[in-house]
């Protein structure tokens, strides 16, 4: 190819680009006052995690009941502290919205990281989901009902296998508060993630996998031995809750997920994705894609959230402390 | 004769307008996105999820499959042309495909890699279609014993890459290993030489590495030789396209390594480097010309590259049966049938057969515009070898910055980038061999998490207290012990000649 050729080549390209993003621009400065710019949704795990689906789906959603245009951004690190760190870099305008889930407020605790920047250096505005924790068993195993577990737990005396993802993170600290609740112990084996971590409970490597409801789905071989809800999954008639097996205390732990955004942004912007949330969350099909995984579809707003944040906070901290992890 | 009828009538569905545009855009994608150091397959088929919202979920999936497929080619391109391995897997590629550049044999090289993805490619998809089931159940026999096992035969490997010095090359990948300790201890969760650095708490980011070790240090050391002449241009009637002939004779190399591509991909994290990197030492091995691997041999460029295409349809296998990902790129293709409201596993067979039929389908399909596109495209690609090198470094430099900055929209890793392409020209200029330091990079954290994981299972023995492992352990001591016995002998019979004499 000639010189000549590629510079041609470069230049329409550059063009096409500029004419791309100018009339995404003048389209969204026509819809509202906010936004008059493209809102961009930064994500802390990779394309096709958890989040990464969410966020992706909620601006599919959200197309439905506004012109604004969002991009959702991936940016992966130390299990959210990239992302947050950058959210935090950026101006507090309402144009950088954060996507956290409950674990990311205890990898800033596990982590040992800095509380008041990481964690109110955001304000924590709209929670879009609660999925209950649940321990889930391998149904091929001799192991597989709670009672079993315990009971295998005690034999063993502590050496009992539990897998899951990361040391530090939110289904190891669900793991320590059924342990201490239950009154047993057993040995935490992190694997890279969660699927990584359920083939090992397919291959029968330990007995017991932290994680939630819709990691069954697709996985015939697994079971729900427990379920942290007040009631029965409707979605999931035959999994046992807490309460009903004798274990209190454990009734409403859940992965939130949601948005904040840095502290310091104006109340329009905020009110605006407020009021976006909550038309998503009244969506049909936004609550259908996700009561089927057995996920309760809420939106709380700043007051609600930020109490739940400071409850994930404590609960880490004791923990952490008492299983010796900080 | 069930699942027979049903790949016949996707196949047909599929032999329409609009999926055969849909493939073939996937395939270019792929390839492009292949190709650019920087977006690795599995952010190229994340990058084109939000096209696909608005598709039926089979056409889809048919569409994001193709990419991924063509993306594990397209690393072999840069590989050969400009020795930048645009995929991680395709530094085994650039071995053998770049010397035969440099010889003027690119045409060669080029046909070489992509006949070889394609052989691989559809051997992985007969594979993934005929066994997937007790291949899965196979899969979920590895524990971590038998991971770090691998991981350790895949180490193994350096004893036959280092050349003529052994004791550099182990250096070489001590070193990589070193590197992958950087970041939090993902067992205990302890920062290790971070610093207090957020940016270092999950270690140095892969690709900026890789691109900066090899891409960078390449283009220092050549600006400081400073031999600007014109590359050598290709020999009109010296190199031509191979024909048929040319890859029959490669036939057996090629479905070795499809072999081993395809098995190593089953192993969800063990994936296409670890599979090229181990077929490509076989391959070495077996070979009546050792001493001709990495001086730009076909048998080289076909072990790789057959074995990085074969493992997409191994790492499919978890994904379909078990609703596990085999592979950072399976992650994401399970993320956007989740999308799509498909959940990824076995029940995928019984609810939805018609999207598996049309998966294995576009697979095959895929497989053959790939060819079709790279025997046209391959003739734009030699090109690269006609452009002066006062521009084409600067375009290699530029482009090595945007794709390591790609990666996490991060000026950070652009500075990885950079170190390493320091690190990387000093280990040269030392003649310290590079292949063997990303080895260690890749296997680094495999080894150690598994090992770690499998001592806090079974004790400090755990490892030799399995029988894969402990065979898989004894073959890698076996390769580390044969070439050096074998090279004492041959000094002693040297020794002993040259005194008879």
């Amino acid at each position: 190819m000639s010189i000549k050729r590629l510079f041609a080549l470069a230049l329409t390209a550059a063009l096409l680009f500029a004419l791309g993003t100018g009339a995404a621009a003048a389209a969204a400065a026509a819809a509202a006052d906010f936004p008059t710019k493209p809102i961009r949704i930064i994500n802390y795990v990779a394309p096709g995690g958890i989040m990464d689906i969410t966020t992706r789906k909620f601006t599919e959603i959200a197309a439905k009941y506004t012109k604004a245009v969002f991009v959702v951004e991936n940016r992966t690190g130390a299990g959210g502290l990239v992302g947050m760190e950058y959210v935090l870099s950026q101006p507090a305008d309402g144009y950088t919205i954060f996507a956290p889930t409950g674990s990311v407020v205890i990898q800033v605790v596990s982590t040992k990281s800095n509380v008041d920047k990481y964690i109110w250096g955001f304000d924590w505005v709209s929670m879009l989901m609660m999925d209950p924790e649940c321990i889930i068993t391998n149904s091929k195993l001799k192991i597989n009902t709670w009672e079993d577990v315990v009971a295998d737990a005690k034999a063993k005396g502590g050496k009992q296998i539990w897998v899951g993802p990361s040391t530090g993170g939110n289904d190891h600290l669900m793991a320590m508060k059924v342990w201490d609740k239950a009154d047993i112990s057993a040995v935490w084996i992190p694997f890279e993630s969660g699927p990584a971590a359920m083939a090992a409970l397919m291959g029968g490597q330990g007995v017991a996998y932290v994680g939630n409801p819709a990691d069954i789905m697709g996985r015939p071989d697994l079971k729900i031995a427990a379920v942290s809800s007040s009631a029965r999954l409707p979605q999931f008639p035959d999994a046992p809750t807490f309460k009903e097996l004798g274990i209190a205390g454990l009734d409403e732990e859940s992965m939130w997920r949601g948005f904040c955004v840095k502290k310091g942004t104006p109340p329009e912007a905020v009110k605006w994705l407020q009021d976006l949330v909550e038309k998503v969350a009244a969506d049909p099909e936004w609550r259908k894609f996700f009561e089927d995984q057995g996920i309760e579809v809420v939106s709380y707003t700043t007051e609600k959230f930020t109490s739940l944040v400071k409850k994930d906070l404590e609960d880490a901290l004791k923990y952490f402390t008492q299983f010796g992890i900080l | 004769m069930d699942s027979l009828l049903g790949l016949l009538r996707a196949t047909g569905q599929l032999l329409s307008l609009q999926p055969l545009l849909l493939i073939t855009v996937g395939i270019s994608v792929g390839i492009l996105a292949g190709a650019m150091p920087g977006v690795s397959p599995s952010m190229g088929v994340a990058l084109m999820v939000p096209f696909t919202y608005a598709m039926d979920p089979s056409m889809a999936l048919v569409y994001l499959a193709a990419i991924y497929l063509a993306a594990n080619y397209g690393g072999a391109i840069t590989a050969i042309m400009i020795n930048t391995p645009g995929t991680p897997s395709a530094v085994v590629t650039s071995f053998d495909g770049h010397p035969l550049c440099v010889q003027g044999r690119a045409r060669e090289a080029l046909g070489l890699a992509l006949v070889a993805s394609f052989v691989g490619g559809a051997f992985g998809t007969l594979i993934l279609m005929l066994f997937a089931a007790p291949l899965a159940s196979v899969a979920l026999k590895f524990w971590p014993a038998e991971y770090f096992s691998l991981a350790v035969l895949g180490l193994s490997t350096i004893a036959s890459m280092g050349g003529e010095n052994a004791l550099k090359s182990a250096m070489s990948a001590a070193l990589g290993l070193l590197v992958c300790t950087v970041g939090m201890d993902p067992v205990l969760g302890v920062n290790r030489f971070t610093f207090g650095n957020v940016n270092l708490f999950d270690g140095f980011e892969f690709i900026p590495m890789l691109i900066g070790l090899l891409a960078l240090s390449e283009i220092f050391v050549e600006v400081e030789e400073f031999d600007f002449r014109p590359q050598k241009v290709e020999d009109e009637a010296g190199s031509k396209w191979p024909g048929f002939l040319y890859y029959w004779k490669l036939r057996a190399a090629m479905l070795r390594a499809s072999i081993i591509g395809t098995i190593v991909g089953i192993f969800p994290g063990a994936g296409a480097t670890i599979a090229a990197f181990i077929s490509y030492d076989m391959e070495k091995r077996i070979s009546k010309t050792p001493e001709r691997f990495g001086k730009g041999i076909p048998e080289g460029v076909v072990a790789g590259e057959a074995a990085d295409s074969a493992s997409v349809g191994g790492a499919l296998v978890p994904m379909l049966t078990l609703g596990i990902p085999g592979s950072a790129t399976a992650a994401v293709l399970m993320g956007a049938l989740m999308i799509h409201d498909l959940q990824p596993g076995p029940e995928l067979f019984v609810k939805n057969p018609d999207v598996i039929y049309k998966l294995y389908a576009s697979l095959f399909i895929g497989n053959t515009v790939m060819l079709i596109l790279g025997i046209w495209g391959s003739k734009l690609w030699i090109n690269v070898t006609r452009v002066r090198k006062q521009l084409l470094f600067p375009l290699i430099f530029a482009f090595a910055m945007i794709g390591s900055y790609a990666v996490n929209s991060s000026m950070w890793d652009v500075m990885v980038c950079l170190g390493f392409g320091i690190v990387g020209y000093i280990l040269k200029r030392y003649n310290y061999p590079l292949p063997p330091f990303v080895l260690g990079m890749v296997l680094g954290e495999m080894a150690e998490m598994n090992l770690r994981r499998a001592v806090m299972m079974a004790g400090p023995t755990a490892v030799f207290q399995r029988p894969i492992s402990v065979t898989m352990l004894a073959v890698a001591a076996l390769s580390f012990v044969i070439p050096v016995i074998s090279a004492r002998r041959k000094r002693a019979a040297k020794a002993k000649g040259s005194v008879a004499a």
